[in-house]
């Protein structure tokens, strides 16, 4: 449509004015900072504000032979992989048994399921790290009980099971919240197709494999994003119940980015493993992106 | 041919009942529209029939074999939803056959069953696609077909036309009625459209609030309503009521008093119960009922506004002592706004009802009805 | 009325069910009551019976872990939480207006740069955010949480408020033109009224995450106190280590305020942290 130009400017300076706080917002903090995370990758960098010294990509070539950046990524896509198992499935059976399984209490169930999201993580970390604690937690008194006897320095000290223990500490928390989003999804099928199913005679646990599941299959693919891309960022509860440890067993990239950049004094080598993190988060992130707009 | 019977059913929500005894015969290859006002059962009827609702009481039997207490898959019967309820994730050939793979039947067996009613329904093209990739009529079709497939003995249809547009649904109506035909079996079809009844219909049930209120071929209905209700209901514009009061019987003749006007009507030789004078009444006239009449000799009134539809012309008129009607007269009558008319009702189109809107068989000489 | 059940309506069944749900609900329930019940006992009581009930309940160390600093990580939660959960929904609301409802020529580029920053978590940029506010001089101090927080919340919020927008029938605004509204009475009159849900729901979720945040507030809020609740809570553990009742009290009262808003207004929790799977 042809408009007198004077109305296009006009247009194109209040569009200006109400886009001005995000864009500089996203100017300072999202984008500047991106590119410093590219050049300064390509430079050795030990103290902050101090000398830097152009190395080309030596901090790329140190990360191939890192052993502890394996450990890291490795436990990255454990956390991926079981997350996604506990969460989104221990969420699946759950929305399902609230959408059409039990006809009782189903608000007092979600409630309950539903609250650890709201509890900071770090609070969550904190209060599992006592339990798991072997003097005052009663986990170990637990382990007793049925025969087994619990690691010296408790659970989350045993190097072999520390990252299952953050594992499972990440899907007490959050299961409630796929529970939730899963939940909302089987709600919009419409009553119509299941009544359709029933008339196909098509019922029961069939009827949730047949024609739930396949329905809500975007919400689940979403679930699926939110945990993995939420097990990349994994960083309170690990640096809350193991602090990375025992020895290297816990880290994980967004641990040991921090550890390097903040306790180490390695900020060069830091930055490019926040470009390794970037690419890994960027392509789910842009997946993610493609499931909410659809 | 099939057979449905219902007897007496009942069906309640904790303490209120909303379906209050039903008995209803089919037979044959009937095609029976439920139609009524909005809440008035029909559709909780049909989810009887279908089992898709329990009901509290009464039997329902399909071809003498009691379905009341099978599931949905087990009576025989397939429904067409209102809004489709097609199978997002599965393409047309998956829904259509979806009701075969869960009762086993082989592979083959089920493409060959689905090619053959995609056929019928000039659905072929659209085998492989999915619902939302398809028009609202193609939509409509799947359902149809999902519903043929299962080779069912009784059709249940709800409302299935009402997301559609005028002109698709005019072509969807006539398009049922010939699968109908060519299905040989019972359909049973909910609206709320009365033209949609009248059109379609072998039968008609007309309910309200829970009750069947009568029960008859579409003429049969329109010419012979048991009560007000259901003659107004069918037909359109509405039929008019006008207040009346009986002057009592004389040589075979109803006297009858009317606004200003009085008529005679004769009385129907078949006749039992007759209003005695003084007795209030309701005088029903269809809007082709009205004949215009010379001034001073009828109901004296003055146009409102006249349709002007070419074949025909839809007046609407105040009369003079209060009430508004429509009359509609074939050809075209250039009336204007204000214009004063003269009216009456021709002989053979009065209905008439008692104070309790039940209709009295006192005057109006039965049209001949070559239906039956 | 829910015509299909996912399991038999038997009442067999129905006890399955129950006692399932109800084993879960004690995973989730058992570890909160424990510390709130761990706060009362004595750190005696704590080693010889970790799970059993205080003989004599000492309510006084919600009292004492309140004074010994979490009222302080307590305000700070609220004035980070609040203003830039404030300026999210502000900047997020009037960026997706601009982007949906004017006549603005570059909309596509700057809704691409805005997926763009929502792909790139706040990990990938961690060093160079903390080296940006200390040359601001704005580590430990309100703002400079305030100000990244608010970069990192907007880009979601802004796709959530731009797909809402979008979908606000035009014929409302119109409306408005033709009452005579220039776009901005239009926003505050017409399109943000209508918009509440939505808004309701931005607000909530990044409030969540807001609320919650350590990555970030752990880099730029080393001093004491300065910290927000999910930060002070670890210092205090830090800090008063053999104190077990007192740290106890401390987790339980730095995280009742956000399940306190969430049994009040639960609907919107749910609605909006469901929308999230959208």
């Amino acid at each position: 449509m042809a408009q007198p130009p004077t109305h296009h400017r006009r247009d194109t300076i209040s569009a200006l004015t109400l886009l001005a706080p995000a864009m500089i917002l996203f100017g300072a903090f999202i984008l500047l900072p991106l590119m410093q995370t590219f050049a300064w990758s390509l430079y050795r960098y030990e103290v902050f504000g101090g000398v830097k010294e152009f190395v080309g990509l030596d901090n790329f070539a140190k990360l191939a032979g890192d052993e502890v950046f394996g450990i890291a990524l490795i436990n990255n896509l454990k956390f991926a992989v079981l997350s996604v198992v506990l969460q989104v499935g221990m969420g699946l059976v759950l929305a399902a048994l609230l959408d059409r399984g039990v006809r009782r209490f189903k608000v007092v169930y979600r409630t309950i399921i539903f609250a650890p999201i709201l509890v900071s993580t770090a609070a969550v970390g904190l209060l599992w790290s006592l339990i798991l604690n072997p003097s005052i937690g009663p986990v170990d008194d637990w382990l007793g009980l049925i025969g087994l006897s619990a690691p010296r320095n408790g659970l989350l000290g045993e190097p072999a099971f520390a990252i299952y223990g953050v594992i499972f500490v990440g899907a007490w928390q959050y299961t409630g919240f796929m529970m939730v989003i899963l939940l909302a999804g089987m709600q919009n099928v419409p009553e119509e197709t299941y009544e359709a199913a029933r008339m196909d005679g098509c019922k029961g646990l069939r009827a949730f494999f047949h024609i739930t599941l396949p329905t809500i299959r975007n919400v689940i693919i979403t679930c699926c994003l939110l945990t993995v891309i939420g097990a990349f960022k994994v960083f309170d509860l690990v640096y809350v119940l193991t602090n990375g440890g025992p020895g290297n067993a816990t880290e994980v990239l967004a641990s040991y980015i921090f550890r390097n950049a903040f306790e180490f004094g390695q900020i060069g080598y830091a930055n490019a493993l926040s470009v390794v993190f970037l690419a890994i988060a960027f392509v789910f992130g842009l997946i993610q992106f493609r499931m909410i707009r659809r | 041919m099939s057979e449905l019977s219902i007897n007496g059913l009942r069906k309640s929500y904790g303490a209120t009942e909303v379906l209050h005894g039903l008995d209803l015969e089919v037979s044959g290859n009937e095609f029976v529209v439920f139609v009524g006002p909005s809440g008035c059962g029909k559709s909780t009827f049909l989810r009887s029939i279908a089992g898709l609702e329990t009901i509290s009481g009464g039997s329902m039997t399909i071809d003498g074999a009691d379905i009341s207490g099978l599931e949905p898959d087990r009576r025989g019967v397939a429904m067409v939803f209102q809004n489709y309820a097609l199978y997002p994730h599965m393409t047309v050939a998956q829904n259509m056959g979806f009701a075969l793979r869960m009762a086993h039947v082989p592979k083959a067996e089920i493409a060959r069953k689905v090619r053959e009613v995609a056929e019928i329904l000039q659905l072929e093209p659209y085998l492989d696609r999915r619902p939302m990739d398809l028009s609202g009529g193609q939509r409509q079709r799947v359902a149809i077909g999902r519903a043929i497939v299962r080779e069912p003995k009784v059709f249940l249809f709800d409302e299935p036309l009402s997301n559609l547009d005028a002109d698709l649904r005019a072509h969807m109506r006539l398009e049922i009625i010939k699968l109908h035909r060519h299905q040989k079996g019972i359909s049973i079809y909910v609206t709320h459209d009365q033209v949609e009844a009248m059109t379609m219909a072998d039968k008609i049930v007309v309910m309200r609030d829970g009750n069947i209120e009568q029960v008859g071929s579409p003429l049969d209905l329109y010419n012979e309503p048991v009560n007000r209700f259901v003659a107004g209901f069918l037909g359109t514009p509405r039929m008019n009521f006008l207040d009346a009061t009986s002057t009592g019987v004389a040589n075979w003749r109803l006297g009858l008093k009317v606004g200003g006007m009085t008529l005679s009507p004769p009385i129907r030789p078949d006749a039992d119960a007759l209003p005695e004078a003084g007795a209030p009444l309701s005088l029903g006239v269809r809007p082709d009922g009205w004949r215009i009449v010379a001034e001073g000799d009828g109901l004296a009134g003055r146009v409102v506004h006249a349709e002007q539809l070419g074949r025909e012309t839809v007046v609407f008129i105040e009369l003079e002592h209060g009430p508004q009607v429509a009359m509609i007269q074939p050809g075209q009558y250039r009336l204007h706004s204000d214009d004063a008319i003269w009216l009456a009702p021709a002989p053979d189109e009065l209905h008439l009802f008692d104070a309790s809107d039940a209709a009295l068989p006192v005057a109006r000489i039965p049209r001949t009805n070559s239906h039956n | 009325m829910k015509s299909l059940a996912f399991f038999p309506r038997t009442r067999r069944m129905a006890i399955i069910m129950h006692l399932f749900l109800l084993g879960y609900v004690a995973v989730i329930l058992f570890p909160l009551s424990w510390v709130v019940i761990g706060a009362l006992k004595t750190n005696r009581e704590m080693f010889l019976d970790p799970t059993g009930l205080p003989a004599d309940p000492n309510w006084g160390k919600f009292i004492e872990a309140w004074n010994a600093g979490v009222r302080d990580f307590f305000i700070n939660s609220v004035v980070v939480s609040g203003v830039s959960v404030a300026l999210i929904v502000i900047a997020s609301a009037l960026a997706a207006y601009a982007l949906t409802r004017m006549n603005f020529r570059y909309s596509g580029w700057v809704y691409l740069l805005t997926v763009l920053c929502f792909a790139i978590p706040v990990h990938a940029v961690l060093v160079p955010i903390y080296g940006l506010l200390s040359d601001l001089h704005l580590l430990n101090t309100h703002l400079g949480l305030i100000l990244p927080y608010a970069a990192f919340g907007l880009p979601f919020s802004i796709i959530l408020m731009y797909s809402f927008f979008y979908e606000f029938p035009a014929e409302l605004e119109e409306a408005g033109k033709l009452d005579g509204c220039g776009p901005w009475r239009r926003l505050w009159f017409v399109v943000l009224p209508l918009s509440r849900p939505v808004l309701i729901s931005v607000a909530i979720f990044n409030l969540v995450g807001v609320w919650n945040e350590f990555l970030l507030a752990t880099i730029i809020m080393t001093s004491k106190h300065m910290q927000t609740l999910p930060l002070g809570l670890v210092s205090f553990r830090d800090q008063y280590g053999t104190d077990w009742p007192g740290t106890l009290a401390a987790i339980s009262i730095g995280s009742l305020p956000l399940l306190v808003l969430f049994v009040i207004f639960q609907k919107y929790f749910v609605r909006s942290m469901a929308g999230m799977g959208k």
